[in-house]
């Protein structure tokens, strides 16, 4: 779960991968490190944020180098255990993406033909191997290794004084970017916008031979051709301009992914796949675990299908049985739980569908047909515009499944969602920075909408927050309310609005001050609530949009007023690529 | 040389327009008003621009984000006037800088006039003066600003348009630049009038409609889009991508279309007309010198002159803006002005509306088959 990046051609290396690997700190930022091949290999590693330790590199030379950023899995985060690593004679230097299951086994193996290892990662073995099999042929060397290797990864490694670097990638994504007489690789296509929009996706077993003016790549020994894909992603996705933090201009950016996602609409491959479908089971993790969650309340009830969603993490080892279309969702395509899942539902010939919001992907390569989402480049490591975009996704399959009901009711949500976004939130914002607990209620889909927005809460602000079923709350949490405790509660017309505003009356009489959105308008509960949050009185599908956004605000501003680091929250990374 | 562009204020006397955005996004031939100020920049070679950004500041600051010249933002936390907006860029000024109101239309030679001097200030001449500044001028020097007289002495007005050195941050006691203008004159400072070639402001909504006809002279000819061969066209056209112009539609030039659309068939766009993007207008509709923003969508056999309508208006068929003139109160001042119609963002109308010299709020209901007239809330329901 770390971001690898490398580069070679005319331009010298080092400002480009530094501006590479902070493009991938979103994929961890405990540590980072650089090489490049100058008089001799050249290495700067550091503990910390690149944007802090960057200077530092100024001194590496050479037109040929590799980068890393990392999220600690085997050893704690250091200068020592950042990589690149290096082997012995600091005569090839390797970053790498993954995890090496039988790491301790080969470094005993190579303790013991006398290697000194320097960290304790299980990176260090590579380097060292590719020592053991190098003879001035890089490839080759690298050639050797790899069969010896058990595990995931994503590898760049350099050598000696020669303009070369080798890639390779097995179960962790690869990316190479296809300059003019220069050429890129990283772990996903986001450090490449920026200088070519022309991208290989690589596939697992692929080794990559790459110099400036050429690269060749092989599987299983053989030559293969991948084809270039064009990228329409423009670098303004990943400008943060005047605003604050990535998060914010990514909150205000919703209206236009949800309509780009809804305009880009349903091929006909998936249309039939979706018709087809007699249930369907949904795996995701974290934010699109609640996404599932929010279709199947509106599958269920608008189009009566039944859907089942599971946990990637559980699905793999507590396989339910399996019926009908599997979907997995996944904004980075990499989740390694949804992968591992989406893997379990192929066996079980399934047919599968992947939302994901990168061309390219991991499980855009396993799933049968892909749903891309149109949400653009997401930074911020909390999920916002990913969120929306998947909502339009999964509500389009709900609108498919509804023979087009909701056809104008989607097409028009942009505008809801823009105007949720002028809603000033201060007030409930100054209750939530003091709490130490907040909890989010909700009914029928409002329920993941109040755990997405507990999630929000907690990941970037870390205030502990707790998202119910509102009718649950009485089975034990509300013994933990006081008059210090907020509770958010969503409650709109329809009907659960009764049964939620008696439920707000029970808060309210154990003195729990309680934030309420309710539809704009709604006199009586904004009465019996201390702060009323309104949203636009407009179709369900929408409430659920401008609620979540809603809550993405009160989160963001709470974390701005607690000074949190809101783009990277401490020991979050934003695609978990380990399991 | 830098630049300040003062791009804060809501522009309050053009609401219910300013709802979501302020002035200086409010599209004109379908780029927002500030643009034209960045475009007479980078046009003089003058790249260092700084934009005070306030009121609906996100939209402002998305915007510039796709701009391709880098430019600097900074936060006027409240709208106090524009000496506390300038104050809020002076830890970017290092140099001699102009100061641009961003919701104001002018043009890059009236720049080029005054990007030379040092301590001046651009003056034009309008026929309604008093929602000006009024400058006195003797000997090409200012000797005396008005703010917004009920008498005016002069026609010449202050486009706001001013070129300092660094110095000026001295002079700004109170929160309104002419203050300090007039501080510099009573200390002894010359301050030089130079007339604007061309500078052009939108003070009421209906102004809109002046500054759009004379921003579609410049646009560029372009058909993106799915545009049926039966369709006549004529003059300047610009159509997105991703519209779609049904058949038998006609559209007399200058007129730009935004993209994925929904024309036609059988639609009529007469000249003077700008259309946002995702705008729907069903078969038989006819609208000419009109300003029509995103998400609208206009019936059948609908007829729109001289309106400016908000995002995401829903009118429904038959549909009528009928100009005319009547008094109306606008910013605390009575104004007779002709023009259809000025609707907010989300209007909704029943079919058979009819709109006379009206402005209706944001969100305002019209049901069934009125006639309205003159100025109604926001969130009105029309019964």
């Amino acid at each position: 779960m770390c971001g690898i990046v490398g580069y070679i051609g005319r331009r010298d290396a080092t400002p480009i991968l530094i501006q590479g690997l902070k493009r991938l700190e979103y994929r961890g930022y405990d540590s980072f490190g650089i090489a490049t091949v100058g008089s001799a290999i050249e290495v700067y590693k550091k503990t910390g944020r690149i944007s802090e330790g960057e200077a530092g590199a100024a001194d590496l030379h050479g037109c040929t180098g590799i980068g890393h950023t990392r999220w600690a899995t085997h050893g704690e985060p250091n200068d020592i255990n950042a990589h690149p690593h290096t082997d012995c004679g600091e005569g090839i230097a390797v970053v790498h993406n993954g995890v090496i299951e039988n790491y301790s086994e080969l470094k005993r193996q190579l303790q013991g033909r006398g290697h000194t290892f320097r960290s304790e990662t299980d990176t260090e073995v590579i380097s060292h191997l590719i020592e053991e099999n190098y003879d001035g042929d890089l490839l080759a060397a690298v050639n050797a290794t790899l069969p010896l290797l058990e595990g995931s990864y994503a590898i760049l490694a350099i050598a000696g004084e020669t303009q070369q670097i080798v890639a390779a990638r097995d179960a962790s994504p690869l990316v190479l970017g296809v300059g003019d007489a220069e050429v890129f690789a990283a772990s996903d296509m986001t450090p490449l916008l920026e200088y070519t929009e022309r991208v290989i996706f690589l596939e697992d077993g692929d080794v990559a031979d790459i110099t400036p003016d050429h690269y060749t790549i092989y599987h299983d020994g053989q030559t293969v051709e991948r084809p270039i894909e064009l990228i329409n992603w423009c670098v303004e996705d990943t400008r943060k301009g005047g605003f604050a933090h990535y998060m914010l201009k990514e909150i205000y950016e919703q209206p236009q992914s949800f309509y780009e996602t809804i305009r880009a609409g349903i091929n006909d491959r998936v249309r039939q796949m979706v018709m087809e479908a007699g249930e369907i089971t949904l795996v995701a993790c974290g934010t699109s675990y609640h996404t599932a969650l929010a279709f199947k309340y509106l599958a269920e009830s608008l189009c009566s299908i039944p859907v089942r969603v599971e946990l990637g993490s559980e699905f793999k080892y507590f396989t339910p049985p399996l019926r009908g279309l599997v979907i997995a969702v996944s904004q980075s395509g990499e989740t390694a739980d949804t992968i591992a899942a989406l893997k379990m539902a192929k066996s079980r010939n399934c047919p599968t569908l992947a939302i994901t919001n990168m061309q390219g992907s991991t499980v855009t390569r396993i799933a049968d047909e892909t749903l891309l989402m149109r949400a653009g480049l997401e930074i911020g490591v909390a999920a916002t515009k990913s969120y929306t975009a998947q909502l339009a996704a999964l509500m389009q399959i709900v609108n498919l499944r509804c023979e087009g009901a909701f056809d104008d009711i989607l097409s028009h949500a942009h505008l809801a969602i823009g105007d949720i976004l002028l809603q000033d939130v201060r007030e409930a914002v100054a209750l939530c920075s003091k709490a130490e607990h907040v909890f989010f209620v909700g009914r029928g889909p409002f329920y993941p909408v109040s755990m997405e927005g507990a999630l929000k809460m907690k990941e970037i602000s870390y205030v502990h927050a707790e998202g119910y079923a509102a009718g649950e709350l009485k089975h034990g949490p509300f013994a933990l309310l006081t008059g210090e405790t907020p509770v958010v509660a969503v409650c709109t017309p329809g009907p659960t609005y009764g049964v939620m505003a008696s439920n707000i009356k029970e808060m309210k009489a154990r003195k729990a001050p309680v934030i309420a959105l309710g539809v704009a308008g709604d006199t009586e509960l904004a009465e019996i609530v201390d702060i009323f949050i309104p949203i636009p009185n407009t179709h369900l599908l929408v409430q659920v949009l401008t609620a979540s956004v809603a809550l993405q605000l009160l989160a963001y501003h709470t974390a701005c007023a607690l000074q949190r680091d809101v783009d990277k929250p401490r020991n979050l990374a934003k695609s978990v690529t380990v399991e | 040389m830098q630049a300040v562009i003062l791009a804060a204020g809501e522009g309050s006397r053009l609401r219910p327009l300013t709802r979501s955005k302020p002035k200086a996004m409010l599209p004109v031939a379908n780029r927002p008003l500030i643009e034209y100020v960045i475009d007479a920049l980078l046009e003089n070679g003058i790249r260092d621009i700084v934009v005070v950004v306030g009121y609906r500041k996100e939209d402002v600051i998305r915007h510039l984000n796709k701009l391709d010249a880098p430019i600097q933002v900074v936060v006027q936390e409240r709208q106090l006037g524009t000496a506390d907006a300038l104050r809020a860029a002076e830890s970017e000024i290092t140099d001699d800088f102009l100061v641009l109101p961003g919701d104001n239309y002018i043009n890059a030679e009236s720049i080029a006039r005054i990007r030379k001097e040092q301590n001046a200030m651009l003056v034009a001449e309008h026929p309604n003066p008093s929602n000006f500044g009024v400058v006195v001028i003797r000997n090409g020097l200012v000797r005396e600003i008005i703010e917004k007289p009920e008498d005016a002495p002069t026609f010449t007005v202050s486009t706001g348009i001013y070129s300092f050195k660094p110095d000026v941050f001295s002079y700004l006691q109170t929160n309104e630049i002419p203050d300090a203008l007039s501080a510099m004159i009573a200390s002894g400072r010359r301050i030089r009038a130079i007339p604007a070639d061309d500078w052009q402001d939108a003070v009421y909504p209906w102004d809109l409609l002046k500054l759009n006809s004379r921003m579609l002279k410049g646009i560029t000819p372009e058909i993106a889009g799915t545009v049926d061969a039966s369709v006549i066209r004529r003059g300047t056209v610009h159509i997105g991508t991703g519209t779609t112009v049904g058949p038998n539609t006609v559209i007399y030039g200058p007129v730009t279309i935004g993209s994925n659309c929904n024309i036609g068939p059988n639609c009529v766009i007469m000249p003077d007309t700008s259309i946002g993007d995702r705008v729907v207008l069903e078969p038989f509709t006819y609208v000419a010198d009109s300003l029509v923003m995103s998400d609208v969508t206009i019936g059948s056999h609908s007829r729109i002159v001289s309106a400016v309508f908000g995002q995401g208006c829903i009118l429904a068929d038959h549909t009528t803006t009928y100009p005319s003139a009547s008094f109306i109160e606008v910013g605390g001042r009575v104004q007779k002005e002709e023009f259809g119609a000025v609707l907010g963002d989300g209007v909704r109308a029943a079919p058979f509306t009819t709109f006379k010299n009206c402005i209706a709020g944001n969100r305002v209901t019209i049901e069934g088959g009125k006639t309205v007239v003159g100025l109604i809330e926001d969130g009105t329901r029309v019964m």
